[in-house]
């Protein structure tokens, strides 16, 4: 038998064991977040809050990668281009005064749904590598297209995006305030990881689960994997969109560099990091990740370096990640007979 | 009629000449990459910065004094030993996993970010320029070339030629084409299969670094260089399929005139999206690029 990833495809005692402990750290999370808000209101913070705002809409771009690498089988090198869509759009309606806050997230999604149909119909189409170098150099002419357009700012990207207000219908979020941009994130991320969790255990997700264990079964079996593959890039890149477009409401401007291929790799990293195939781990890991750019950078401006170099070490030593270390399922034989091709 | 004779040799012709120059820079790069996948079934996202690792060593070169014609000849051999440590110390710890396609990949992205990290660390982020070894231009049927343009070709020519000899005719060439087909068997007929690996990932980035010190005169050496040009090479890898030597070297030259020649159209910031539409356009068609694997060939 063809192992598939030992994350998702453990025998049956060990997954719900694992499960458990995966959720462990769901649970964990937002508890946490509450105890950081609640210090954070009380003192009076704003700069930690903000970044870990940031941290949080950062996980939501990290989340999207992995629900293509680590349920789909795909990775994608240029998920920053939807993230960056998003934040283009939202920054652009709202600069105009156009939209407000639920008409510049439905935009973004109104905007990233036929871009990654079309994108997808052509990177799916092709296998393997190809799919990661097509997305990868989409991203990248993106990125140079967007760099080059002065109508979107060029290398200054937009500015001016202005503070809004969340109307919830019952009450309002002032997005201005610092706590309430944090705890409307942490909401709102905790809703995505809720949403997808489920949606990975619905007939849809596990055939998703099973393309990546092996492509070939699942066709003999009835299923057009392409179609689920697809599905899954669309719903990927409408999650990296809604975040990105949360992006100017917290920084007030948008540039060419969300597009960048550093933004994708560092979303990859995160998810390697946090732990692939698990949802929770990214968020995780981009709290992580932005803790320790945060405290690299003020160091040193080189803190790219120990960055790489502790994903390589990640990628060799730890490629489950650090939600991989919830998963007892160690023993796993699937793990074990780990073969060459 | 005189204007299309003075637009052809005033205009195209020097035209298409920079995008041959640039294209058999190209083909370098992206034989290096497209001999790395087909054999080790690696796609080296660090080939840019190793191209980029050329251009940088050359300058160190050059600041101790030696001349450009050494550092030709020293960089390759430079590069060599440090893309065979890093297949054999890094690359080659993860080949027995599952997911050894991702993992490879993946190393090779952080192996990217820490060099162009380093690159801005040792040499700072300004833009460097080394001199023009051989100034002055040539006249060919009226058109006029930049000397150090024709040695480019040249040299860019040969070294492509003798790839191909040394991959299609020798008995080291049928080894690594051997053991890209089938590494057990290979392994097995006693050839040190995995020190083969490291021997061909070392040589081909020992190739994009012999680009980087190329192209370092025309072009100038910055810590981000690798990254445009690699998305020229990687574009010409995927139109001519992943793996094959002459799908690289065909849309390789190719592109670069696509390039050149567009240029002379529209912005130059707009060819990028337009090879990328050829490339899209192409992977419609055969989604395994135009030509086949070299295992198989």
């Amino acid at each position: 038998m063809r192992p598939a990833n030992p994350a998702v495809s453990a025998a049956a005692p060990a997954r719900a064991r694992r499960r458990l402990g995966v959720r462990h750290l769901a649970v964990a999370f937002p508890v946490l977040s509450l105890v950081f808000a609640g210090i954070g209101a009380a003192l009076g913070e704003t700069f930690y809050l903000r970044l870990a705002t940031e941290a949080l809409i950062l996980a939501g771009l990290a989340i999207s990668v992995d629900i293509l690498l680590g349920y789909t089988g795909l990775l994608s090198l240029g998920q920053a281009l939807y993230f960056g869509l998003g934040a283009y759009t939202a920054a652009f309606l709202l600069g105009q005064g156009a939209v407000g806050f639920w008409g510049a997230l439905l935009a973004s999604l109104a905007l990233a749904t036929p871009v990654a149909l079309l994108a997808g119909l052509v990177a799916i189409r092709s296998k393997g590598v190809y799919f990661i170098l097509i997305t990868f150099g989409l991203a990248q002419v993106a990125a140079k297209a967007v760099y080059n357009t002065r109508e979107l700012g060029g290398s200054d990207g937009l500015v001016g995006v202005p503070v809004l207000q969340a109307d919830f219908g019952l009450f309002r979020v002032d997005l201005g305030s610092p706590v309430a941009f944090f705890l409307l994130m942490l909401a709102l991320i905790m809703g995505l990881y809720a949403g997808l969790n489920y949606l990975m255990h619905t007939p849809f997700g596990r055939t998703l689960v099973a393309i990546r264990s092996n492509e070939h079964r699942v066709r003999f079996l009835g299923f057009d994997p392409w179609r689920y593959k697809l599905a899954a890039y669309v719903v990927a890149a409408n999650v990296a969109a809604l975040c990105g477009a949360l992006y100017p409401m917290l920084r007030g401007f948008v540039s060419p560099e969300l597009l960048y291929f550093k933004m994708s790799a560092d979303a990859v990293i995160t998810v390697i990091l946090g732990g692939v195939g698990t949802l929770i781990g990214p968020i995780y890991g981009s709290v992580a990740l932005v803790g320790l750019r945060t405290v690299l950078g003020s160091w040193t401006e080189h803190y790219h370096m120990i960055i790489g170099a502790l994903f390589m070490l990640a990628v060799i030593f730890m490629p489950r990640g650090f939600a991989g270390l919830f998963d007892r399922s160690e023993g796993d034989p699937a793990q074990d007979e780990g073969e060459g091709t | 009629m005189t204007e299309a004779i003075e637009y052809l040799q005033f205009v195209l012709a020097p035209q298409m000449l920079n995008g041959l120059t640039i294209g058999v820079a190209v083909v370098l790069v992206a034989l290096g990459l497209s001999i790395i996948f087909g054999l080790l079934d690696v796609v080296n996202m660090a080939h840019g910065e190793f191209y980029a690792l050329g251009a940088f060593v050359s300058m160190s070169l050059y600041g101790l004094g030696v001349s450009f014609w050494l550092a030709l000849v020293l960089v390759p051999l430079i590069v060599l030993p440090i893309g065979y440590l890093i297949e054999r110390g890094l690359i080659q710890r993860v080949y027995q996993h599952d997911q050894r396609h991702v993992l490879t990949l993946l190393l090779t992205v952080g192996l990217s970010i820490i060099m162009e990290d380093a690159f801005h660390l040792i040499y700072g982020p300004n833009t460097m320029r080394p001199e023009n070894p051989l100034p002055g231009s040539t006249e060919i049927l009226g058109v006029i070339v930049p000397n150090y343009r024709l040695f480019l070709l040249a040299v860019g020519a040969a070294t492509i030629v003798a790839t191909w000899l040394v991959i299609y005719r020798t008995r080291l060439g049928a080894m690594i084409r051997a053991a890209a087909f089938d590494k057990h068997m290979t392994a097995s007929l006693g050839v040190p299969v995995l020190r083969v690996y490291a021997g061909t990932f070392a040589f081909g980035v020992a190739l994009a670094g012999f680009a980087g010190v190329l192209l370092a005169p025309i072009y100038s050496v910055f810590p981000t260089m690798g990254h445009d040009f690699v998305l020229l090479a990687f574009t010409a890898v995927i139109v001519g399929g992943i793996g094959s030597f002459y799908g690289a070297v065909i849309a390789g030259l190719l592109l670069a005139q696509i390039q050149a020649i567009s240029s002379l159209y529209i912005s130059p910031h707009w060819s990028d999206p337009l090879l990328f539409a050829i490339m899209v356009a192409v992977l419609v068609v055969r989604p395994q690029g135009l030509f086949n694997w070299m295992g198989r060939s």
